[in-house]
This record gives structure tokens, sequence and C-alpha cells, in this order.
């Protein structure tokens, strides 16, 4: 037996906007739309530039080419009314419009599109304009049209979001006050039906009404004072002065932006500027009330007639349900309460109410009409795509070929939802050029039409790099590094440039000082930049730009935490410049290194060479494989030979033997990662998986949501650190776990016990009273018998303040060598 | 976090360009500690007037023969990157003359 469908997919094709959604697992979802990531789409076409623009943009043009653009078509629905197209000979009808509107929405589906669906249609609409919504329906592929009136929807929405049990016969009134239109209707609600007793409204009153009042009444009048003008309103709306048509864009912004800040709060301020002034204008609440109060007066009217000419009494009113953005407003809700003395519910989102609705009544709908998946329409094959991958222009051209006597249409959108090229037609070629969003990659998406609008081509892959690369520069044949110190005394390369990155390149990195270098104190602040591979020792690579910066020549004291700004360019002949900004203390260095001389530092290269050996000289030969024993020990002569020609060359200032040194310390470094860094990466990798482990485990038995979400923000890059060959950040991230581990072992009042003798057992010398260190301990050992772990705890912190030298914390950052973190 | 960005765009062009130079390391700070967040902020002032730039919600007041330009920016574009995802969750609001 066929498995029965439910219809699921409901839209509501609005005169202003529309929308789509779904019925799933018990709720509905709304599609957003690809475009602009509304749940929304406006009901408008416009013709512009031979593209078909559907939506938000086409709404754009109602201002400057009127006669582009069409909406409001489906007051028109039924009707023998023909609509000319822009520049052609073609005419559209109603139908025509909203099978685009149609098509549009049921792109926001990623998923297969549906074959039947259930549309909303005005309560006020006849048979023919019932089956003309119908036809839109088929000719956007929509099979199967179910129409459900728009009051009803919104009730449907209401009675399911809220799950409102209905035993017996009740009214319900739709106020449904939306951007452009008032609608209100009487519903009928039973557990078995719902009817639409009979409806009211006003086509040309709505939201839109609400705000040019706002601007008139309230703005105008109060920029008149401050520019010292007459007649502003006119002046705006008048066409004359372009200034001011300008200007009344913007008033419209900012009344629309008070309208909502009204819904929240008591009072919004309106900032405008004009003439490089800002001028600040303060709304009250009270001051929005009174001036809309005739508009709501207005729709209280139609509603008390609807109510009257069906001889319905207030108290017969069980509920008024809200729709409609409008309906924000707080002053219609208290007016709809006071008048009508009943309940407003205003528990769902009124401006997608009519879209639940739908998809709720889809999914109590089984399909009638067992349409077997119709066959796709021929896919063209053959298309070819020409295009940069690579740019550093704004936009760039796309070409497409279809290899084939073609005639439809094309349209590009970016994945991001910012770029959407229109609808398109063309005959086998067409050419478009793609904005870009700057320094990133921006993704297209390419659909090829038919002459009906359906997709016979689609390719979601089309990726371009803005910026990333300039195709005429030359690649920079390794990284390029700055050396900075880690939390645990040692130092890492982090990229700044990567290899292959064509010159021309600038970057700004932002870092913190990591010591504390007292003014006049010798210590020194070191920016070390290297090229070479970012995931090798520092002391590997090829130092291009050394600065010492001596605290002598410091302004002041330079404290650690201090931010810091160091800004790389490196020019096409490949010269470095370094400019340094400490904002705390302003000091701003600006360093020039050329690419043929040398940095080298004769101390740094000791430093680095006496840190390896002391590393070399403690690691056991037995821990590594026969083969490599021989190269340790190779390792091992060759620095300790390299320190010595270092005291060797002390005051050597005329040869160049210091660069000799540096290229064997290089070498000797690159055997170092060889032999050892590598082989210490891959156990530290090792043991953070156990420590991971370890607390995931602890985390399960004994779950805790504060040590969990740190654990998480350590965990979330993990792939990426792991893979970073970085021993310093991998050793960083284990501690962080240990810290995380440590915290959970502290958990446990038990573990004091196993401290308390930490402490217990130190010799007694080591405190500076010792009786009284004797004292607490005793005290300690009778908590612990008693199981008085908050006893114990205070014990505890009374023999670490009697300790004369404190325990090292483990966890406390330590302080850098170079300076910059 | 879209309504502090337009705050701090709100600050920054509230700011006379003869004192701007005092406050440019501050917004160039605060612009790339966002885009560590995940979030590019683009003014499209002076930017011609594109049908296609979804990204930009315009009021058009006249097209006369001049080409369209954006001559004032109530709101920037703001995107955010999440997973390697780039997604538009501010379009501009812009005036066009």
């Amino acid at each position: 037996m066929a498995k029965m469908e439910n219809i699921n997919f409901g839209i509501d094709l609005g005169t202003t906007n529309s929308g789509i959604g779904k019925f799933q697992a018990g709720k509905v979802t709304i599609f957003k739309n690809p475009v602009g990531f509304k749940d929304t789409l406006p009901s408008v076409i416009a013709y512009r530039n031979n593209r078909i623009l559907v939506g938000d943009k086409a709404r754009e043009m109602t201002t400057i080419n009127p006669d582009q653009v069409f909406s409001s078509f489906k007051r028109k629905m039924g009707s023998a009314h023909l609509y000319q197209v822009p520049d052609s000979c073609e005419t559209k009808t109603a139908i025509d419009f909203s099978a685009l509107i149609l098509k549009e929405l049921l792109g926001f589906i990623t998923e297969e599109k549906p074959n039947a669906a259930v549309i909303t249609i005005p309560a006020s609409f006849d048979t023919i304009q019932s089956n003309a919504t119908k036809l839109a329906g088929e000719a956007a592929g929509i099979h199967e049209v179910l129409l459900l009136q728009e009051p009803i929807a919104a009730c449907l929405a209401y009675a399911n979001v809220q799950n409102i049990a209905i035993d017996e016969l009740k009214n319900w009134l739709v106020y449904d006050f939306g951007g452009g239109t008032f609608d209100v209707a009487l519903v009928s609600i039973d557990n078995r039906e719902l009817k639409v007793i009979d409806h009211e409204g006003n086509n040309f009153l709505g939201g839109l009404d609400i705000d040019h009042l706002v601007l008139e009444k309230l703005l105008c009048p109060a920029l008149e004072k401050e520019l010292q003008e007459e007649n502003l309103w006119k002046q705006m709306v008048n066409g004359e002065n372009t200034a001011y048509s300008k200007l009344f864009f913007e008033l419209l912004y900012r009344a629309e932006e008070a309208k909502k800040e009204l819904s929240i709060k008591e009072e919004a301020f309106v900032e405008i500027e004009i003439a490089e002034r800002y001028i600040e204008i303060l709304i009250t609440r009270k001051d929005f009330n009174q001036l809309i109060h005739p508009k709501v007066d207005e729709t209280i009217k139609l509603t008390k007639h609807l109510l009257e000419k069906n001889n319905i009494k207030n108290s017969e009113v069980d509920r008024i349900i809200l729709v409609g953005g409008t309906t924000y407003i707080p002053y219609i809700r208290t007016c709809l309460s006071q008048v009508f003395d009943t309940h407003v519910d205003a528990t769902i989102d009124p401006t997608t109410a009519i879209i639940l609705g739908a998809g709720y009544y889809a999914g109590t709908k089984n399909k009638q009409t067992t349409v077997t998946k119709e066959a796709l329409p021929a896919t063209l094959k053959n298309v070819k795509l020409a295009y940069e991958v690579n740019s550093k222009d704004n936009e760039e051209l796309l070409t497409g070929i279809v290899d084939q006597d073609f005639s439809g249409y094309y349209r590009v959108t970016r994945t991001d939802g910012g770029f959407d090229s229109g609808i398109i037609a063309f005959h086998s070629k067409f050419n478009e050029f793609l904005k870009l969003v700057p320094k990133t990659t921006n993704i297209f998406n390419v659909k090829i039409l038919d002459k009906y609008h359906t997709v016979v081509y689609e390719n979601e892959h089309i990726g371009i790099n803005h910026g990333i690369y300039n195709i005429s520069g030359q690649p920079l044949p390794n990284d390029i590094c700055l050396e900075i110190d880690d939390t645990l005394g040692t130092t890492y390369l982090e990229q700044v440039f990567r290899k292959g990155d064509i010159l021309p390149l600038n970057k700004k990195l932002y870092k913190t000082i990591s010591k504390t270098i007292l003014k006049a104190s010798g210590e020194k602040l070191i920016i070390n930049i290297v090229e070479g591979k970012s995931d090798t020792s520092p002391a590997s690579n090829l130092c291009i730009g050394y600065l010492e910066i001596d605290s002598e020549d410091l302004p002041s004291n330079l404290l650690k935490g201090t931010d810091i700004e160091i800004d790389f360019d490196i020019s096409e002949s490949r010269d470095l410049t370094v400019n340094i900004y400490i904002g705390a203390i302003t000091l701003e260095i600006n360093q020039v290194f050329n690419a043929s001389a040398k940095q080298v530092s004769a101390v740094k290269i000791t430093q680095e060479l006496e840190k390896v050996l002391v590393e070399l000289e403690n690691i056991y030969d037995d821990e590594f494989e026969m083969a490599d024993v021989p190269k340790l020990e190779e390792l091992r002569v060759e620095v300790i030979e390299l320190l010595k020609l270092l005291i060797d060359i002390d005051g050597d200032l005329l040869t160049d033997k210091i660069y000799n040194i540096d290229e064997r310390k290089r070498k000797a470094f690159q055997a170092y990662d060889h032999l050892i860094r590598r082989r210490n990466v891959v156990a530290e990798i090792e043991e953070y998986q156990a420590q991971k482990n370890e607390i995931r485990e602890e985390l399960l038995l004994k779950p805790n949501p504060k040590i969990e979400h740190a654990f998480n923000n350590i965990t979330k890059n993990e792939i990426k650190f792991l893979n970073s060959n970085q021993s310093s950040i991998i050793r960083s991230k284990i501690r962080e776990l240990q810290k995380i581990a440590n915290e959970i072992y502290y958990q446990n009042d038990q573990s004091y016990i196993e401290l308390f003798y930490y402490y217990a057992i130190k010799p007694i010398e080591d405190y500076t009273d010792e009786n009284q260190a004797k004292k607490i301990m005793n005290n300690g050992q009778k908590a612990i018998d008693k199981e008085n772990y908050a006893e114990l705890k205070a014990i505890i912190t009374s023999l670490y303040h009697l300790l004369k030298v404190k325990p090292k914390n483990f966890f406390e950052d330590q302080n850098g060598t170079l300076g910059l973190k | 976090m879209k309504d502090i960005i337009t705050q701090l765009f709100e600050i920054e062009n509230k700011i006379r360009p003869e004192d701007f130079q005092a406050f440019k390391r501050n917004f160039q700070r605060i612009y790339h500690e966002l885009e560590q967040e995940g979030y590019t902020v683009i003014n499209p002032i002076g930017q011609p007037y594109d049908e296609r730039d979804v990204a930009i919600e315009a009021n058009i007041s006249n097209e006369d023969k001049r080409a369209l330009v954006i001559t004032k920016v109530l709101k920037p574009i703001i995107y955010k990157s999440e997973g390697g995802i780039r997604t538009l969750i501010q379009k501009a609001v812009v005036i066009v003359g």
C-alpha cells in the first residue's frame, strides 16, 4: 500500500510580504530567505537593467522607477488586468507575478522542492480570485494547491502553538494590522471547525502611515525649530529640493526605528545629522500614542462595525488574536483590551503567524493526488563556467557558456546572502561581474533556469578569493614569523605571512608585554622576525629582523600585560618595515630591515645554544632509536663547539665569523627539530589526549556545567592546535587541562586530606612559628577524624600562611624571555 | 553584537575628521578584535548603487542622469563567520542619491 503523505508545506502569499514554512516533528519551521536571511519576502517584482528582481531589491526601486516595479498585485488576482513589462512588448498578469513570488519562496527550501502546498488567501477572495491563486501555485510547480483563509491560518497558529483546548463554540477576532493594509475577521471556532463569519478591512491603512505621521507631526516640527525652516514636510515631499528629499528617507528610517523602540521603552531618542550637526529629538510613548490614536480608532471602528453587523456583543468575543507587524505597538494592544474588554492574545510573532498557521494546516492534510515523482527537467550538460579563482578587484567576471542552442535565464547568488544578480535572460552565453567581499573567500551559487523558470543546472561551489593573492607579484619562498614567549618560559613562532603569499604584504599584530621591564633595569624587549617554517624551533630559522628595545630607551616603566601593536610591511623587493607602537607609554618605533643585511645577535645565539645544551644533557640515550644515538652526540658536540666559538669572537666586529656561527647554529637546530622536537610533539599530543579523556570520564561521572564549559573552550579548536606542530601551544593546552583536572580533584572534600598531609610532612623548621604549626597540625588530624572538611580547609590555609617559602604555583604563567607574547 | 557594532560605527562617524587621528588606532584595534571574533564590518559609503548588492537596503531619493552613489550610511554591513561559513547578519541601511 502506498504510504499516505502529508502536504506539510504552508505558504503565506501576502499582499505586502510572503513566507514559507514546513510542518515537521510537531512544529512549523519557517524557511529563511537565503538572500538576506529574513523570514519574509516582500511581494514585489521589478525590472531593471534587463534583470528581474524579486523581493527587497525590487521594493527599493519603488521611489525611483515606479513604472518598473510591480507590487500589491494580489489585489488584481483573478482580474483581466495586464501589466506592461518595461522595455519589452511582454505583458504579465497578477498570476504570473504571484507565480514568480512562489518560485522565489520555493527557492528558500534547500531540500527537495514540494509538489503540494497550502497557500493562504484573504477572507475576501471570491471563487475567481481563489482559482487564480491555485493557477499561480501550479505555474510555480506546485501541482496540488490547498487554499486556506488567512484568518483561519492565524487562529490555527495561535491554537496550535499554545495548545488551546476548544470544547465549546467560541468567537475569535483576528486583528490583522500589517505594513500596508488592515483586516479584521470574526471567526467561529470549536473543536471540529473554524469558519470566517465576516470580515472588514481598509486596503490603505498600515504601519507605513504611522511612520509618516511620526515624521510629519513629531520630527518635522522639532527640526523646523532647530533649522529655522518652515513647511519642512512639504519641502521634503514635493521633490524640489534634493537635499531634503534625501533627508526624507533618512527621517523615515529613523521614524520606523523610533516606533520599534517605543514598543519596548517609554521614550526614544531620534538623532539626525544635518550638515555635521547632530540634532537629538526625544519622543515619548505618550506623544506617540496621542499621535496614532486616530489611526487606531479607525481600526477599532471597523472592528466594532464588524461585531455589530453580526450581532455579536463584546462579551461574546473569547479573544482577539494579533497578526501583522504594526500590532507590536503596545497602545494598540491596550486599546483593544479596553474597548472590547476581552483577552488580547499576543503570544506569537504576528509577522509570521499566517505562515505558521498554513504550516500546521498542511501538517494535517494528506496529499490527495498520488503525484508520481516527476522526471526532472532535462538537466543541462556541458555548462562551462570561466572565472579567476584569485582576484584583487572588487568584482570578478564570470562567464557561462552552454554548449547547446539554449535560451533561458541565469541567476548568481553569494552564499553569505549579500549578492544576488537577479534573474536574467540569456542565449547560450552570459557574462556577470560578481561583487566580492574584500580579503576573504567568496562562494557563489550559479543557477540556470529554463524558460519556465525551472532550475536545469546548479553549481554551488564557485569560490573566488579576494585579496589573498595578487596574480602579478612574487610569492614568498618561506613563512615569515615573529618569535613570541609562551606562558611556560619558552618561545615559539607565530606566523605573520605564509609561504606562497604574494608580495607586497602588510599585516598588523596585536600582542601583549610578557614581563615587566622597569626603566633602567637593563632588561630588553626583543622583537625577532625570522624566515623559515612556522612549525619549527625559532632558532632553526633565518633572522631577517632583530630589534632590541633597551629599558633605558623607554619613556617610562613597561608593565606586563601592556598592549603592543606591531605592523609588518614587506615590499616587492623584500625590505621589511616594522612599526612598533605601545600606546600606554606613547612609544613608536619605525625600523626598516634591508633584505641584504643579515640580522644577528651574539647574545641571543648564546642563550639559545645554552638552553638547548641543558636539554641535550638531560635526555637519556635509551629513549631514542639506536641509529639516532650517534647523531645526538654529534649535536651535543656541535653545540658546545659553537658556544666556545662565541666566546672566542667576543668583541670581533670586523670579521663575518658571527654569520658563520649563526649558519651552523641554524643547522644544529634543524637537526634538533628532526631528532627531538618532533618526537616531543608526538608525546605531548599523547599526553593531551590522555588528560582530555581523563577529564571527560570525570565529567561523565560527576557533571559540572561550569567545568564542562571551560573544558569545551579549551578543546574546541583542537584539530588546529594539535596539527600546529607547535610544542608550546600543545603544552599550554595540556596545562589548561591540568588546571581543570585539579579543579575537579578538589571538588571532592577528601582530596583535602591529601593536601593536609602534604603540609604536615614538611620539616617543622619550614614554618615561621613551629609551635603554632604543630598545634594547627594536631587540630587538622582531629578535623580529619571528625570528617570536618570545612575546618580542615581553614587549617590548610593557616599552614600555608605559616610557611616561610610558599609552594610554587604550578599553574602560574612564567615570565617571558623576549618580553612579548 | 550587531547593535554594539552599529553603535561603534555611529560613534566613529560622529568624530570630526580633524579629530579622527587621535582615535584611529583604537578603532583599528576594535575592528581587528571583531574580526577575530568572526565579524566583518563593511562601510559602503561612496560606492555606486548596485541593485545586485542585497547586503544593502537602499533608500533612493532621486534617479537623475548622474550615476547613483551611496551618500550616507546609517547602518554598516555586518557578516559573521562561523565554522568557515560567512553569513550576512545585518544589511546596511543607506541613502542613495
